[in-house]
């Protein structure tokens, strides 16, 4: 038994220093890259991680929207050089469920890199997320590029990690937006501030206090509370207590449901701003009203930067018919009124236009070039907003509007805000 | 017959230990680092075999002791500068150096985490069973809550992005495989010594508690050291995966360690087949391939895949569970047995002294 034992260490150190020089041999040749990975004479390849399963699972939508938009590029012919895809080239999109967990995001970026060989990084969702990814990205050259999650470092962390963009309007240009329209139209407000306990909340928050400067003093009571709280009675009944008369709610969809509803069984009728990722899904806010009454939901203030495919508004809007239509004919068994598709359809069609813009022999260095001079209209963006970047300039959507609801739908008020 | 067993488990670990140390210069960088994350899950499910398998008490929250582990490395690897860089100032009395190399926080990562499952351990033993279950399910459910209200420790929800792993020492091996070899060596000292403890007086008096606890005592195991010291043990090796994990993602949050991924390690284990360390390595396998299958299984069209992962993981496991209620090892076993019985039936008639053959013979 123990004569047995040693001859298999002895076995195990003889295979280990046999391999080891193996190992040290094979480490040099990895690095000489030559063609541009994942782009061919006839595909360019490009891939993203996103939470299909798991407890944010209800952007599952959003990969699948983009999937149709590069469906009907691949196959209609391009006006300009009458090819089909990019300069000929057709899209594959490929993307991964990493169920809202950083360590599966990192494992499944590495299969899209070494496994499909992906030109890009693209959309992959989550701050946290993109942010375990982020320096091993920007380590081997490879562009992270229009992340799905409006955390603001995106675009002012540009200069440490040249490789990385976001897309949408930050978190705290947001935040910025909803205290300006306060000191403009409830100068004497009362505001009470109701936000989830992360980086995504306190990013809204320190938004809210920048627009509001030397106005803070407004601010009359401000809590928070944890994604996995399951009731914010307490919370709220202190926020009641303040009397205060605008309600400031920096949380996502289920909890912004679940604190309204609260509202009414403590009887406490505030105004409300609730955030853009609340107001973009129509399913959000009719659950609210149902729990809670049209009295406690009409009136909410929000904020858009997309248009909004379920708005009457856009019923006969061009470019939202044109939506519906190629939903329609690529994924039929689709709910197109779901905002998470039309955001990711949207995202797609500026992911077109990068990949246009990076050249007919595109290389990643092209790729990230062209998210430098990023400047056109994105017609799902609401009109005027533009996507437009530059050198210093890394926030390619920074424009929105407010919207006000009222009896089932969202309506555009005022001009169109500057969020940086 | 033992004999036969004894040899073959010989062969077994002689090849895997020299099928481990060729394999980087075949495998391809993606392959490579499954394979990491496969010695780093082997670890953790060794050190949970030793609570479920052999000392028959239960955990479903024993991720949790790979995040303390993986969190312990994390802040010894970034360091009290490092973490006021990320604007993190930790109370002065936690010891946190100035940034520390990644290979050293391994063995601190097994002691805290051990540290914590033995502290978990001393009021657990007095519950068994269902209760026990729900202890350890507390466990799971509370570490990321408690991750994240520490955040002036631990970087709250945001997480803590750790400087990308390096080889150390000057030595001229790539990153990759650097990691590899840190974790399989990491992982054979680990299974040679849970071998050791487990053949012994110890393995014997948790083998004596899980079958029969009342027995076990009459006979002199003392029952509230051994179950302690098994929980101690398990969770210092789920924090040795944790402090590797760490390193290899070079990333913590709270996210990272969902009370899911301590469910998965449980069945994994199960699935692998409980009590036996070939087990825990098929269990390490089937954690880090199933899921990445269920993604893109084979046969089937990429409609399924994309819209149900979690599904199809499900039934996998469910199929696998029918075909094989021992789990995968189980099943190995059975069909070694049934084909060492076959080929002993036929010899005996050539060999009459095989004492197997005689009692095969007394049967039929």
């Amino acid at each position: 038994m123990k004569r047995a034992l040693i001859a298999s260490a002895l076995v195990a150190i003889a295979a280990l220093v046999v391999s080891l020089p193996g190992a040290f041999a094979t480490t040099r040749a990895e690095t000489a890259a030559t063609a541009t990975p994942g782009v061919t004479s006839k595909l360019i390849t490009i891939g993203g991680t996103f939470p299909l399963s798991g407890p944010a699972s209800l952007y599952a939508p959003i990969p699948r929207g983009m999937q149709v938009y590069f469906s009907w590029v691949n196959s209609r012919i391009n006006k300009g050089d009458h090819k089909r895809g990019v300069y000929g080239r057709q899209i594959k999109w490929k993307y991964y469920d990493d169920a809202y967990n950083p360590a599966q995001t990192v494992q499944l970026t590495n299969q899209l890199l070494l496994q499909d060989k992906v030109f890009a990084i693209v959309g992959s969702l989550g701050t946290a997320h993109n942010e375990a990814i982020r320096a091993s990205l920007n380590q081997q050259k490879v562009p992270q590029i229009l992340v799905s999650t409006g955390a603001s470092e995106w675009g002012t962390r540009a200069r440490e990690f040249p490789w990385t963009i976001g897309w949408q309007p930050d978190y705290v240009a947001e935040g910025r937006a909803y205290a300006k329209w306060i000191v403009q139209n409830a100068p004497n407000a009362k505001i009470a501030i109701f936000y989830q306990n992360d980086d995504y909340g306190k990013d809204y928050l320190s938004g809210v206090k920048e627009g509001l400067g030397s106005k803070s003093s407004l601010i009359v009571g401000e809590q928070s509370y944890e994604p996995t709280d399951t009731s914010y009675a307490s919370q709220i009944a202190r926020l009641k207590a303040t009397g205060a008369d605008t309600w400031v709610i920096l949380a996502i969809q289920t909890p912004t449901v679940r604190a309204l509803a609260t509202a009414k069984a403590l009887a406490w009728r505030p105004k409300d701003i609730v955030i853009n990722s609340v107001s973009a899904i129509d399913l959000v806010m009719s659950a609210a009203t149902q729990s809670a009454g049209a009295a406690y939901t009409n009136g909410d203030i929000s904020s858009a930067y997309l248009k909004n495919p379920s708005n009457p508004t856009y019923a006969k809007d061009p470019w939202v018919k044109n939506y519906y239509r190629i939903m329609h004919k690529f994924a039929p068994s689709l709910d197109a009124k779901n905002g998470n598709y039309y955001y990711g359809f949207a995202k797609a069609y500026d992911v077109v236009r990068l990949l246009y813009l990076a050249g007919k022999n595109p290389t990643r260095q092209s790729l990230m070039n062209a998210t430098r001079k990023m400047n056109w209209v994105n017609p799902y963006a609401l009109k005027g907003v533009k996507v437009k970047t530059s050198a210093t300039d890394r926030f390619p959507i920074s424009q929105m509007r407010l919207i006000r609801y009222q009896d089932g739908s969202w309506t555009e008020f005022g001009s169109l805000l500057q969020g940086r | 017959m033992r004999r036969v067993f004894f040899a073959l488990n010989v062969a077994a670990a002689v090849v895997l230990v020299a099928v481990f140390a060729l394999l980087p210069q075949h495998a391809g960088e993606l392959r490579l680092q499954r394979f990491t994350y496969v010695a780093i899950y082997f670890i953790a499910l060794l050190g949970l075999n030793i609570l479920v398998g052999y000392s028959g008490q239960i955990s479903l929250g024993h991720y949790a002791f790979v995040g303390i582990g993986a969190y312990t490395a994390a802040l010894l690897v970034i360091g009290r500068p490092g973490l006021e860089l990320l604007n993190h100032h930790p109370p002065g009395w936690i010891p946190l150096g100035d940034g520390m190399r990644a290979i050293f926080t391994i063995p601190i990562a097994g002691i805290v985490a051990g540290v914590f499952g033995y502290a978990f351990g001393l009021p657990a033993q007095r519950l068994a069973g269902v209760s026990l279950a729900l202890a350890t399910f507390a466990v799971g459910v509370s570490l990321p809550q408690i991750a994240k209200q520490f955040d002036n420790v631990t970087g709250g929800a945001p997480g803590l992005p750790l400087t990308l792993p390096t080889t150390p020492f000057g030595w001229n091996i790539s990153v990759p495989h650097w990691l590899y070899y840190e974790a399989w060596v990491t992982a054979a000292i680990l299974a040679f010594a849970a071998w050791l403890l487990l053949r012994g007086r110890a393995g014997r008096a948790l083998g004596a508690l899980r079958d029969g606890e009342i027995a076990a005592v009459s006979s002199g195991v003392n029952p509230t050291a051994y179950k302690t010291f098994a929980f101690g043990i398990s969770a210092a090796y789920a924090g040795v995966a944790g402090a590797l994990l760490a390193v290899q993602i070079a990333f913590v949050n709270p996210d990272t360690f969902p009370l899911g991924q301590s469910i998965i390690l449980l069945a994994a284990l199960v699935l692998g087949g409980l009590g036996s360390m070939y087990g825990a390595l098929i269990g390490a396998f089937v954690m880090e391939y199933l899921p990445i299958y269920a993604q893109d299984p084979p046969f089937t069209s990429n409609g399924l895949s994309t819209k149900a992962p979690t599904v199809t993981f499900g039934v996998i496991l469910i199929v696998i569970m029918l075909v094989a209620p021992n789990g995968l090892m189980g099943l190995l076993r059975s069909l070694g047995r049934k084909i060492i019985y076959r080929l002993n039936r036929n010899s005996v008639v050539i060999d009459e002294r095989s004492p197997l053959g005689q009692s095969r013979r007394a049967e039929a």
